[in-house]
């Protein structure tokens, strides 16, 4: 588990929206200059759903996934720590990390864990 | 840019087509609509074809190729039109340009797709590669999955309730258990899957808060139509054309994370509008509609996007029965994706086909809107990406 999140998201240099994933324009003003930056400060809940049938790849009955927003704007899907979507409410803040979230070719692949803060 | 008229459809029964491969499927399909068309001996200036996985699923490409060879179409130009499953949608649009243009005078467009002879979670897998390959697609996100959240996001926003997303799926299956084509023909009602025990079983959560009866069914299946000028239409065509009046298309974000307002499906009121405003029609004026219910809470939204209804009120007109037969704007009376099935490249030219149906006044009165005489349909891509829509109109 790493708390470096291996997320890079781009900043608009000449209007500040801020993108992920990557586009090669500015989706406001089409500008091609992007500071690089990463997810910072505490991430809200904005949306969330239990799914049952899973693609190729993963050895578990149902996945909780959720999209967040973090303080600095960059807004990414994560897979969620928990049993039932019971303790979860759109709005709430979660902790962010950086786990496996899949196994592929053998090999695991790392993205955005989310859990409630207690 | 020439009046483009539809002279001809032919469609399959959706469902598990074990014994068909997917050319069969495409090939039953236009040879259906060559005949309707009165072309049954004749040839095509061109032929579009909409699939969307048979790379992937059949390890087959170049279907457009392998289409005019079965039908001995050669040498009409071919061009297959992958657009995710608004291909069929995507594909008639690129029939009619070819044809509005004056370049071509006769087109065959014909969508299919083969998913069934793969397992589920490959089927799954499969629909799963149209979302972003490094923000969405590795976390095992669905499409069910996006839909589960934009449920939740529009429960909260808007008020629906499962009550109403119920009453579209009971609705759909319905007319689906009417509609000789259609893949789900049981009919089922609100004690079976909501608030029983037996539902509990019937019908669990599939993506939260969408349950099982929400979803459409993994398909297979194929349906076609032939265009061509209007003129030309009225001299040749042994039954009653139908006018394409309106088009539109448009687009949106891959992601639904990087929409201002993920509730705002941006696209379908825009294609929606661009399709009306071509047609010189209003949503009041039109007596039939087929929306995309891939899963039950996108025919009440895209039925309020595309204008029929205010935000918030689409539900409750499909809950009072205003989208039923015989109601104000009846919806998907062919069961819609969710009763006839989706095969995904096939969807948007079905859709076509059924509102052809409709306009021919040539269904059962059980399913038949009275004197309709426009049509709308909406072929949804992704998860509101890529979005074609239609009004179509009867000829006198
Ligand atoms: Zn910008």
């Amino acid at each position: 588990m790493m708390e470096e999140l291996g997320i890079t998201a781009y900043k608009c240099k000449k209007c500040g929206r801020v993108h992920y994933p990557f586009h090669d324009r500015c989706l406001s003003c089409k500008s091609r200059e992007f500071e690089t930056i990463k997810p910072e400060g505490a991430a809200k809940l904005l949306a969330y759903t239990q799914i049952f049938n899973l693609p190729w790849g993963f050895d578990v009955r149902f996945l909780i996934i959720g999209v967040v927003e973090f303080k600095n704007g960059v807004k990414a899907m994560g897979q969620i720590k928990a049993d039932s979507l019971d303790k979860l409410k759109t709005g709430m803040k979660m902790k962010a990390t950086w786990e496996p979230i899949r196994v592929q070719a053998g090999e695991d692949i790392y993205g955005l864990k989310l859990a409630s803060i207690k | 840019m020439r009046d483009v008229a539809i002279i001809g459809v032919g469609m399959i029964p959706f469902g598990r087509r074990d014994e068909d491969t997917l050319l069969d499927m495409l090939a039953y399909a236009s040879l259906k609509a060559l005949d309707d068309a009165g072309l049954g001996d004749k040839s095509v200036d061109c032929v579009y074809v909409a699939n969307m996985g048979a790379g992937i699923l059949q390890h087959q490409t170049s279907v457009a190729s392998a289409l005019v060879d079965r039908l001995s179409l050669i040498p009409a130009a071919a061009d297959a039109v992958e657009n995710g499953p608004a291909s069929g949608a995507s594909a008639i649009k690129n029939g009619l340009l070819a044809v509005a243009s004056g370049y071509y005078d006769t087109a065959l467009v014909a969508g299919g797709e083969k998913m069934r002879e793969v397992v589920g979670w490959k089927a799954t897998d499969f629909v799963a590669t149209m979302t972003h390959p490094e923000a969405e697609y590795p976390y095992g996100i669905t499409l069910p999955g996006m839909a589960g959240m934009f449920t939740r996001l529009y429960m909260e926003k808007y008020g629906v309730t499962r009550e109403q997303l119920l009453a579209i799926a009971i609705k759909n299956q319905k007319m689906g258990a009417l509609n000789p084509y259609a893949h789900v023909e049981m009919v089922i009602t609100k004690e079976g899957i909501y608030d029983s025990p037996d539902a509990v079983v019937n019908n669990p959560v599939a993506a939260d808060p969408l349950h099982l009866y929400d979803m459409c069914p993994v398909s297979d299946g194929a349906a076609a139509v032939v265009l061509c000028p209007l003129e030309l239409a009225k001299k040749i065509a042994p039954k009653s054309p139908v006018l394409i009046a309106g088009f539109g298309q448009a687009t949106d974000t891959h992601t639904l994370q990087e929409r201002d307002d993920p509730t705002d499906l941006k696209a379908v009121t825009l294609a929606s509008q661009q399709a009306f405003e071509m047609a010189k029609l209003k949503p009041k004026d039109i007596d039939v509609a087929e929306l995309h219910d891939a899963f039950t809470i996108l025919e009440i939204a895209e039925s309020e996007h595309a204008g029929f209804f205010k935000k918030g009120e689409g539900g409750k007109a499909a809950e009072k029965g205003e989208t039923s037969i015989g109601g104000k704007l009846p919806i998907n009376l062919s069961g819609g994706l969710k009763a006839r099935g989706h095969p995904v490249g096939a969807t948007g030219v079905a859709q076509i086909v059924d509102i052809v149906f409709q306009l021919r006044h040539e269904l059962d009165k059980k399913r038949q809107a009275k004197n309709a005489k426009n049509g709308f349909t909406i072929n949804f891509g992704g998860f509101g990406n890529n979005i074609v829509a239609f009004v179509l109109r009867r000829v006198e």
